[in-house]
């Protein structure tokens, strides 16, 4: 078969799955209005959670998946903020506005110095700089008990009281997750999205080019943790409560588990993720004491058996059936359009 | 070799030794200052004792990190179950040591049941996804977790310290007044001998040879009949021996407690950060850098302790993004 026949069944094949998406997106948002009706406060309360991790996801995403850097300390970036907003309602008689403005610049000072200190390195190296940079927040939440209260965390946050029930906060997550979305759904499919693409392919490429990679991968930072930011405003104002344990490593390992289980370089894909992993979580926590152990045979098993993630499966199906059918998208098209391999780079 | 040559040559090794030079200049800018407000802060004595502090607590993350960064060099695989290697390895030293009553058959148990977790880590899990750097790495953190928490299962969450034989507890005498514990010492000791017998192994000796012509070519190393997988693996069961043994050695002044494979992770970390990854002189480097610097900060600005880590690694990152003795990639 001739590259422009494929090319052209490409097109034919197109229209059908962007269909199929557009229904299901349509479907999941009236869902997403309606079930609050509906659901218990339980419920409501995991899937603000799993709306607030997926956002978070979604920020790590941006680096692991488009940029193919992966960051296994943006928990770091998370906590800042949180620690930011917990710091003024806690320690300060400081109002809601205030708390939102430390909790801002502290997740953006977070973003910005460990912009600086890993702009200039890739792979493997960047990952245990992200690690370290992580793990050093962690130890300012551990020791700097005036600020941070250590173990015992920062108490006393408290919604505004417009947004106090479960039910109102909901909203208030989905509205800004959903903002966010797509804030993020236009920033890959900007210049500096398709740019952080090329980056995963051949940084040495991109140098060649005429790129400045290290500016490249400061923005990067700057993008994601922007992100990672307002997730974690999010994260402190539906706990009320900031402690160690949520700048702890698994904290950020965490949304990469949930990118790569989903479809890691998608921003659906990390959505999916996280609400697989925090019912998961939720359900299994009820069951046995040994979320640990689970988590980590989860990331075990998907590295080595699922890189593509739950997207990566259903699209290999879904261009299959569409083959069957004889409008099925040819290799070309296929390859073009299927979960980009993780070990690229 | 013709004249070209031979200039070329030495304009390599001038730009090497310059390099060196560099490296030192930095150091020592950065040094003497904090030296000398060091000494501006506690008595001369408190200083040494301090010194002596940084270099125990440097050796201990030498044995780290020089597994660590060998199997990096070989196989670029980042181990980051590195941590959970040392904690399990800890944990099995102090109950084997229990049951024993002796301290040097606690060290070697605790060495080879991580060699032979490591054994099954590379043949069976790391093999499948050979040269894929980011699986590997989230393998190896994904491991960690599971070892983590098997530990915590095992072992219990209060922290944990070895049964010292009679002849390492106490303190050594030097002087008239200046008393120093015996077992740091002897980790110190230790350390020494250990970077002594790498570093003749490495340099000297034929699998020293093959090592780093592996570090450099893997290919070739292959195609000139060299079993390569099997060069792998022994290195990684070596790296996983030394890390379960520094884990029995952590236990003997460090407490062992869940948490402590990633702390002790992260200054394995910031020693090959800083050191520069894939080598041994930046490992011990790296090492006596970062253990100087994390007993001083503890003695002085303990609620910072963590966070003094952070500069140095900024600073060395911004000059040198490869660590002060690693090489370009």
């Amino acid at each position: 078969m001739s590259m422009i026949e494929s090319a052209g069944q490409a097109r034919k094949a197109l229209p059908i799955t962007a269909r199929v998406q557009l229904a299901m997106l349509a479907i999941a948002l009236v869902v997403a209005f309606i079930f609050p009706f509906l659901a218990s406060t339980f419920i409501l309360r995991l899937v603000t959670l799993a709306l607030v991790s997926a956002l978070f996801a979604m920020s790590v995403d941006l680096m692991a998946g488009y940029a193919g850097l992966v960051s296994l300390g943006h928990a770091g970036v998370l906590g800042s903020a949180m620690y930011g907003v917990g710091y003024v309602a806690s320690k300060t008689d400081g109002g809601f506005a205030l708390q939102l403005l430390v909790g801002f610049a502290a997740g953006i000072a977070a973003s910005v110095i460990f912009g600086l200190m890993a702009m200039r390195s890739s792979g493997v190296y960047f990952i245990l700089i992200t690690i370290a940079q992580g793990m050093i927040v962690w130890g300012l939440a551990t020791l700097l008990v005036k600020i941070t209260g250590a173990e015992n965390g920062l108490p006393g946050i408290r919604r505004p009281v417009v947004v106090e029930t479960e039910f109102r906060y909901y909203f208030v997550a989905l509205i800004v997750v959903l903002v966010s979305s797509v804030g993020l759904f236009i920033v890959v499919r900007s210049p500096v999205g398709f740019a952080l693409k090329g980056l995963r392919e051949s940084e040495t490429r991109m140098r060649m080019l005429g790129h400045n990679t290290t500016w490249l991968k400061f923005q990067m930072f700057m993008l994601s943790g922007f992100f990672a930011t307002i997730a974690g405003i999010l994260l402190v104002y539906l706990n009320e409560f900031v402690n160690p344990t949520d700048v702890i490593i698994a904290s950020s390992a965490l949304p990469v588990l949930m990118s790569i289980l989903g479809g890691i370089g998608t921003l659906i894909g990390p959505f999916i993720g996280a609400f697989v992993v925090v019912f998961l979580r939720n359900y299994v926590s009820l069951e046995i004491d040994r979320w640990q152990s689970i988590m980590g045979l989860t990331f075990i098993f998907v590295v080595l058996f699922a890189r593509d993630g739950l997207i990566g499966a259903v699209k290999k199906h879904w261009y299959k059936y569409l083959d069957s059918k004889g409008s099925g998208p040819a290799a070309l098209a296929a390859t073009e359009m299927a979960a980009p391999p993780l070990q690229s780079g | 070799m013709t004249e070209a040559a031979v200039e070329a040559e030495h304009v390599v090794v001038d730009s090497v030794v310059r390099d060196r030079i560099r490296v030192l200049i930095i150091t020592l800018a950065i040094a003497i200052p904090l030296i000398a407000w060091t000494l501006t802060q506690m008595s001369t004595l408190a200083f040494f004792t301090q010194i002596l502090n940084g270099l125990s607590f440097g050796a201990l993350l030498f044995f780290l990190a020089s597994g660590f960064t060998m199997i990096f060099g070989l196989m670029r695989i980042a181990n980051l179950a590195h941590g959970g290697f040392y904690l399990m390895g800890g944990y099995v030293g102090i109950t084997t040591t229990l049951v024993t009553g002796q301290f040097w058959l606690g060290l070697l148990a605790g060495g080879l049941v991580i060699s032979c977790l490591g054994l099954f880590v590379e043949r069976i899990l790391l093999r499948r996804i050979r040269g894929m750097e980011k699986p590997e790495v989230l393998l190896t953190i994904g491991l960690t977790f599971v070892i983590g928490d098997f530990s915590l299962a095992v072992w219990g969450g209060d922290p944990r310290q070895i049964e010292k034989p009679e002849y390492l507890k106490g303190a050594f005498q030097i002087g008239d007044s200046f008393f120093y514990p015996k077992y740091r010492l002897f980790v110190l000791a230790l350390a020494i001998l250990l970077g002594s017998f790498l570093f003749y192994i490495d340099r000297k000796t034929k699998i020293g040879a093959i090592v780093r012509a592996g570090v450099d070519d893997r290919e070739t190393v292959a195609a000139m009949g060299i079993n390569i997988k099997a060069v792998f693996t022994g290195a990684f069961i070596f790296g996983a021996f030394i890390a379960g043994m520094s884990g029995v050695i952590g236990a003997g002044f460090l407490s062992l407690l869940p948490g402590e494979d990633f702390v002790i992770l992260l200054f394995a970390l910031v020693v090959v950060i800083i050191g520069g990854l894939g080598s041994l002189e930046g490992a011990a480097l790296g090492a006596v850098v970062v253990g100087l610097i994390d007993a001083f900060a503890k003695a002085l600005v303990p609620e910072l302790s963590f966070f003094t880590l952070f500069a140095p690694m900024a600073i060395i990152l911004m000059v040198r993004p490869n660590g002060l003795l690693g090489r370009a990639s």
